[in-house]
């Protein structure tokens, strides 16, 4: 497939990045983007390499890493939720696009601001509970699998919820700069 | 209650993304009855706890490479040759090549993009009108999602609790069914066009065997994963594992066709698509929770059969309702919400789980289609440069002969289940 009709599948301009644009703020989201992507790829690898590793292991070998099916099943929570975070930093979150799709400016960036604060505001809340759920799972010494406690394969959740939210704030910022003028980015 | 539920349907019509919606819902829930919203983050993490979901992230990634090397233009080269000398066989090639493609890639979009770049320039130089050709490739973004291992498939046997090998086999014959219904419309287009002008090309055994060793290494994926998971030799994550390493080696390491430098931006793409599901998944798996809680279910399954009292009936507005329903929520999430309210309802009307399953998923895939949301129509229409006003009316008897299968499938059981029993 070519790189034009990549751009096809994605109809708008990820909005969230054409934010970043220059100077130190931009680039240091752009950093912040860089190493998310990075997590997110490297996880997916170890993914890949771990689940093909326990097919031989267990066909051909007759053995199979014990923990190797408990850290795998973590790992898909982590590769969802780095997932989510770049899912959100495209602005290609899985939404309902009746009314942005007709509406005209500067009602979009309007409507926008609202749903980008919402959001902001119920991942910013949950990041907040999963700081709890964490910090209950460490006072508790719970463990995951093996000895592997919980609060270190839970971490993912405040940390992806957390992200959630700045990346939310970030965009309602940027619809309320275009909502006021429309000639801003995008 | 009434009122903030209004307001949250509202937020969501407005474009709020939907795992925030369903999470805040949750969140109010949890509140409303008393529990610690605490809750809501545990029902997250238990998308860690369920070992199925592995096929996802695997089984999509796999169906990213796929889309991004020449797997689709061998794949239309094999069945050209294959089938290419009966009338209309084209259009069928385009079904069959198309239905395979979306079952590896989960009805994703990818179908439309990878495949009708190559199927609709294809069909239209064989002399098929423009509104049969453009909606054959839109239909068929999505056809193939009842065949293993369709990521809609997957996730409803997940929400379900129904095992995800069975609903493997029990798509066999309804999805069969619609390719053959639709394969059969397009074997009329063919006579008709044959009569006008272009002759159907000669079955040449040179070309095809120059077709299958082109494809030599794609041919037994869909043996690998099917035959593995059949017979029971693999089970669903361990064959999206062996997929998954078999497809890198392929493409990358064989064909060559993707670079190792190329292959992290195609990871990040396809983890895109994945995380919006888990993170809906992970928001509905609270709510689900927070409605039992609330006996929801329960009231609602006491509402229906106090007003309901057919099968028939409830099947009729079941079909009317996931129509209506398939028209506003994409697959995924009408998936995660709706499916845990629907079995209880399903079981009291004495209908299979697996049975339900075919008729969601049947029924969803009419709403790719329809307006206002339906996804394919906007990628096609963004794909091909075409009005969406034009897509519904080169769609309407594609999705007519769609419904008729649904239909079938609906209140002919034996369909569904006649393979698992």
């Amino acid at each position: 497939m070519s790189s034009e009709d990549r751009e096809a599948r994605r109809p708008t301009r990820p909005a969230a990045q054409a934010f970043e644009g220059g100077g130190v703020l931009g680039r240091s989201l752009r950093f912040l983007g860089g190493i998310e992507d990075f997590v997110l790829v490297l996880l997916l690898a170890v993914m890949i390499g771990l689940a093909g590793w326990q097919i031989i292991a267990r066909n051909l070998l007759d053995t199979a890493v014990i923990w190797g099916d408990p850290l795998l099943r973590v790992l898909v929570l982590w590769v969802g939720f780095f997932g989510a975070v770049a899912a959100s930093r495209d602005d290609r979150q899985i939404n309902v696009d009746v009314v942005t799709r007709v509406a005209e400016e500067p009602w979009r960036s309007r409507i926008r601001v609202l749903t980008d604060l919402f959001t902001a505001a119920v991942s910013g809340f949950l990041a907040w509970h999963a700081v709890r759920f964490v910090r209950d799972a460490e006072a508790f010494g719970e463990t995951a699998f093996g000895s592997v406690p919980l609060w270190l394969t839970a971490i993912v959740l405040p940390l992806a919820f957390g992200l959630l939210c700045f990346r939310y704030l970030l965009l309602a910022g940027f619809h309320l700069r275009r909502s006021i003028n429309p000639e801003t980015g995008g | 209650m009434i009122l903030t539920g209004l307001l949250l349907i509202a937020l969501a019509l407005l474009g709020a993304p939907l795992f925030a919606v369903i999470a805040a819902g949750a969140v109010l829930a949890f509140g409303r009855a008393d529990i610690d919203q605490i809750a809501v983050v545990m029902e997250v993490y238990r998308i860690a706890e369920t070992p199925v979901l592995l096929a996802i992230p695997l089984f999509t990634f796999a169906g990213f490479i796929l889309g991004e090397s020449r797997a689709p233009s061998r794949l239309v080269r094999l069945s050209d040759a294959l089938l290419g000398w009966m009338p209309g066989g084209l259009a069928v090639i385009a079904l069959v090549t198309c239905a395979l493609f979306t079952a590896f890639t989960g009805a994703s979009g990818v179908t439309i993009v990878a495949m009708g770049a190559l199927l609709y320039p294809a069909l239209k130089d064989a002399g098929y009108r423009e509104n049969f050709s453009l909606g054959l490739v839109t239909t068929s973004g999505s056809l193939g999602l009842l065949f293993a291992p369709s990521l809609p498939l997957i996730l409803y046997g997940i929400v379900a609790e129904v095992s995800v090998d069975r609903l493997f086999i029990a798509g066999i014959l309804p999805g069969s069914l619609m390719v053959l219904a639709l394969g059969l419309w397009s074997f009329r287009e063919g006579r008709f066009l044959q009569r006008a002008a272009a002759e159907p090309q000669a079955f040449s055994m040179g070309e095809a065997w120059a077709a299958v060793r082109a494809a030599a290494w794609e041919i037994p994926l869909p043996f690998i994963v099917l035959g593995g998971v059949y017979t029971g030799f693999f089970a669903v994550s361990e064959a999206a594992a062996v997929t998954v390493v078999y497809v890198l080696v392929v493409e990358v390491l064989i064909y060559r066709e993707i670079t190792l430098t190329r292959l992290p931006a195609v990871m990040r793409e396809s983890m895109v698509l994945v995380g919006g599901i888990l993170v809906i998944l992970g928001a509905s798996l609270a709510s689900t929770n927070a409605m039992i809680d609330a006996q929801v279910p329960a009231r609602l399954f006491e509402f229906v059969t106090a007003h309901v009292s057919s099968k028939l009936t409830f099947l009729i507005l079941l079909n009317l309702f996931l129509l209506v329903l398939g028209t506003m929520l994409d697959v995924f999430s009408a998936l995660v919400i709706v499916v845990p309210l629907l079995l209880p309802l399903a079981a009291g009307y004495g209908i299979e789980p697996i049975h339900l399953g075919m008729i969601f998923l049947a029924n969803m895939q009419i709403g790719y289609c329809t307006p206002p949301v339906g996804m394919n129509l906007f990628i096609a229409s963004y794909r091909f440069d075409k009005p969406v006003v034009a897509l519904y009316r080169a769609t309407l008897p594609w999705l007519l002969i769609l419904f008729a299968c649904v239909l079938l499938i609906t209140y002919w059981p034996w369909l569904s289940l006649a393979l698992v029993q």
